[in-house]
């Protein structure tokens, strides 16, 4: 498997710890490297041929700051060629009209700048109003909702891992 | 993409952009000191900060063209009025209450910023009712067909309020240019938003509005913020519709500084407000684009402290407000009438009735002024001008801009009525301000609202308004159809109020009502409108001044006081007195209770000995309870028994006619206690 960063705000709590458990159900596979989306530059993460972007949704469908500040150097990049695999941290019960939205921005944005989209998910199993990851009847990426189905975090984040096995190259 | 948009960090200019942040940093170090002048006792009590809500109040007051539009902030915009143009100092006078503020010298609640000069206006703290004054005014930059727009900003939770609702139907329902701004922190003090609204995003319950473009944005962001603004301006601009933008943000602090959020909002919340912190993420983004150094942006911090220390010497030097000054500027002078200075006249023709002289002055006055305009429900449709036909044939005559209906809203009625008198002192505004009198009600907030206008905002601001309502009884309408409310409406001072019972007189009276500058409150006698006991000549000319009362018949032995629908039965009653008792009743009509003729009342008063106030409202608590304890205090010495009243009684008005002849007085019922206080 071709370079593979995990890009993710150290800051976090919850996100953190989904990164770390898909960093460690990759690793049989491949080593991938964990990078603090607060600090990066735009060379770092343009040298990853495969990209694994983790974001909450803040409050009603917003990015998170962190992502945010990057997005002006994002827009500025050519990402053809990239593999891209995004995984959202949202509260379905708590803000079901904007459930996973961050992760729906970035697949836009990422889209928009020429990257292949990896790692869609069914929604089944997922009770909401409405989300902007949603694309065709699945997410844009693994939803992952820790305040009402945090027991099933483990199962699908290892579902998830090895579908990335198959679609990174 | 946010590229192609009009603001973005890397393209925006260094001058700009240092201008946001100076602005941005100002506000900040004001918002965080407010609360120190009120741990010293020096003033700012009520303090809502707007730390949180920096990128959508940046923006709010960078779209605001003074030279055009009309801004109405609310009491947490503090860098709204900032970013409009606000000076420190400005904003220190306001915060301590000092003579120099420009919002009304210290009059109205601190953190409520205006600048009237600038059309920044000095809104309410009833918070959200300005909505209507936005729609009000926004009604005129269209009608005038002048460039501009009207913004209104508020926060997410005053959306709840009806007259929202109807603020935003009414712009919807006229298209007008009407930039509705809701800056959602998700408290409204302490109550989370979920219990406001089903949907959390509260502009989202107005999708169905036709003629209405909703925006969100993120609040906290400068950029989103300003394009998400600049874009709704355009849009009312091209399409000639209002927008409704809503700001995510987030609440840093408490409500306001006698709220303490850290009883509802746990730990992890209490941080994460703070992590979010607009100023921290536009420095971020400035120094991580290499827009300015480090040191450049100390140094413009630096130069804003000083700014601020500055402003706050210049505030504690600067005068307070006199005690003297409280009775200045509660309503402008009126309209003074040069040829009926009394407004008494001999004019000898065929007499009208009170409808027609009504009727005929309003459409006199149209034509003599091209700036006046009357709305209100049922007043302009076909051949219909009015439940009891007082406009008819108006809009025929002076078009559907100048007359036209307003929905079954009376708070929308009265409250653009006050938002459409802010676009220039030119303009004169009637409303039928209810179908009936006592439909009243519910435009009793933006009544109030507009009775305190002049006096708050130190004489900036003059709602040029005369309201006319149907009142009173005898004509077997129960409830909502037949009460008299002067009342409640005499208590508040900034109104007007008269209460005309012959057509000379409503003619003359509302003639000087709308010539006048100020709120006038017109009460119209309706059984009496038809009556051919009202019926009398009228000149075409003829004006009543404010504060004339009129004697009706003179006597020697005692006096009557009234007006309104008893006017009549009072002389009546003063004609078989006279007639079987042979005493002297005099008989004064008021005809204007604020001002109050107390000249006319104690002259009276002290050639009689005796006094009977008589009304159609209620005794308790009516008008003639002020008329008897002024009376009485002014003079006792003159008085050969008791102030009497005469009125209603403490009930509502009975539908049913015998129900409502119990209730309401009568001549016999005036009668008898002429006779009684005679015989004292």
């Amino acid at each position: 498997m071709k370079k593979t960063g995990i890009v993710f705000s150290f800051n976090t709590h919850k996100t953190s710890k989904i990164a770390k458990r898909i960093s460690e159900a990759f690793e049989d596979t491949a080593k991938v490297e964990m990078v603090n989306v607060e600090e990066i530059r735009p060379e770092q993460f343009l040298g990853y041929e495969n990209l694994i972007c983790g974001t909450a949704t803040w409050f009603d469908g917003e990015l998170p700051n962190h992502w945010d500040e990057f997005v002006p150097d994002l827009e500025d990049m050519d990402l053809k060629g990239k593999n891209i695999a995004i995984f959202g941290l949202g509260d379905q019960k708590g803000y079901p009209e904007n459930f996973l939205d961050g992760m729906g921005i970035l697949a836009e944005l990422f889209e928009a700048l020429g990257a292949r989209l990896v790692g869609f998910t069914s929604t089944e199993g997922y009770a909401y109003e409405s989300s902007g990851a949603e694309r065709g009847g699945q997410f844009c990426g693994l939803g992952i909702d820790y305040e009402t189905q945090g027991s099933k975090n483990k199962e699908r984040v290892n579902a998830w891992v090895e579908k990335l096995k198959l679609e990174f190259r | 993409m946010k590229k192609n948009r009009k603001y973005h960090i890397k393209t925006t200019g260094k001058k700009t952009l240092e201008k946001w942040f100076r602005l941005m940093t100002m506000g900040r170090i004001l918002d965080d000191r407010a609360p120190n002048y009120l741990k010293q006792a020096i003033g700012w009590s009520y303090h809502a900060p707007f730390a949180g809500h920096d990128g959508i109040q940046l923006a709010i007051g960078q779209i605001f063209d003074r030279e055009k539009d009309h801004l109405f902030p609310y009491y947490r915009d503090m860098l709204t009025a900032i970013s409009a143009g606000l000076t420190a100092e400005e904003i220190i006078y306001n915060g301590i209450s000092k003579d120099l503020d420009v919002a009304g010298g210290g009059r109205h609640m601190s953190n409520h910023f205006a600048k009237p000069e600038w059309n920044v206006h000095n809104v309410s703290s009833c918070t959200g009712n300005h909505t209507l004054h936005a729609v009000g005014v926004a009604r005129a930059i269209k009608k005038y067909k002048t460039p501009g727009i009207a913004i209104s900003s508020q926060g997410e939770s005053s959306v709840s309020e009806g007259y929202v609702y109807e603020a935003i139907n009414g712009a919807s329902n006229e298209k007008l240019p009407v930039l509705f701004v809701f800056q959602d922190n998700g408290y409204g003090i302490s109550v989370p938003k979920k219990d406001q609204t089903a949907r959390r995003k509260v502009a989202d319950n107005f999708t169905g509005f036709r003629n209405l473009k909703i925006m969100h944005c993120n609040g906290k962001d400068v950029f989103d913020s300003m394009n998400t603004m600049a874009e709704a301006r355009e849009h009312i601009e091209e399409h000639e519709e209002p927008v409704i933008v809503q700001a995510n943000c987030v609440r840093i602090h408490s409500h306001s500084n006698s709220d303490a959020h850290d009883l509802y909002r746990d730990d992890f919340e209490l941080n994460y407000v703070k992590e979010y912190d607009p100023l921290a993420k536009f420095r971020r983004l400035l120094l991580r684009y290499e827009r300015f150094t480090e040191e450049e942006l100390d140094a413009i911090e630096e130069k804003m402290k000083e700014m601020v220390r500055k402003a706050h010497k210049a505030g504690m030097a600067a005068p307070d407000p006199s005690p003297e000054s409280i009775h200045d500027f509660v309503i402008p002078e009126p309209y003074i009438p040069d040829k009926y200075t009394d407004g008494t006249h001999n004019y000898d023709a065929e007499s009208k009735k009170l409808i027609q002289g009504l009727n005929e002055t309003l459409k006199a006055e149209f034509r003599h002024n091209p700036d006046i305009y009357i709305w209100g429900q049922d007043v302009a449709h076909k051949e219909k001008g009015g439940i009891f036909n007082v406009t008819k044939g108006m809009q025929q005559e002076f078009g559907k801009e100048r007359v036209f209906n307003a929905p079954i809203a009376e708070d929308f009625i009265m409250g653009t009525a006050n938002g459409m008198s802010r676009f220039n002192d030119k303009i004169r505004i009637v409303v039928e301000g209810a179908e009936f009198a006592d439909y009243f009600w519910p435009a009793m907030e933006a009544f109030v609202e507009t009775t305190h206008d002049y006096w708050r905002s130190r004489g900036q601001f003059s709602p040029n308004i005369t309201i006319r309502l149907a009142s009173g009884g005898y004509i077997g309408g129960g409830l909502y159809h037949s009460q008299n409310i002067e009342g409640s409406i005499t208590t508040f001072p900034g109104v007007r109020v008269v209460y005309p019972s012959f057509a000379d007189d409503a003619a003359g009276l509302l003639r000087t009502c709308i010539r006048s500058r100020g709120l006038n409150f017109f009460m119209e006698p309706k059984a009496l409108y038809n009556s051919p006991k009202a019926a009398t000549p009228i000149p075409d000319d003829f004006e009543v001044p404010f504060g004339k009362a009129r004697i009706r018949r003179e006597g020697e032995d005692l006096t009557i006081i009234t007006y309104g629908n008893t006017t009549h039965m009072c002389l009546e009653a003063a004609l078989k007195i006279s007639g079987e008792d042979g005493s002297g009743v005099e008989v004064i009509d008021l005809r204007s209770l604020i001002p109050l003729d107390k000249e006319t009342i104690l002259a009276s008063v002290k050639k009689t000995g005796k006094v009977l106030v008589v009304h159609e409202d209620k005794v308790f608590s009516g008008f003639g309870a002020e008329l008897a304890a002024q009376i009485t205090d002014k003079a006792f010495e003159y008085l050969d028994g008791p102030v009497k009243r005469v009125g209603s009684t403490f009930t509502p008005v009975g539908f049913n006619r015998i129900l409502e002849g119990a209730i309401l007085p009568d001549t016999d019922k005036i009668l008898k206690a002429a006779r009684d206080l005679l015989e004292y």
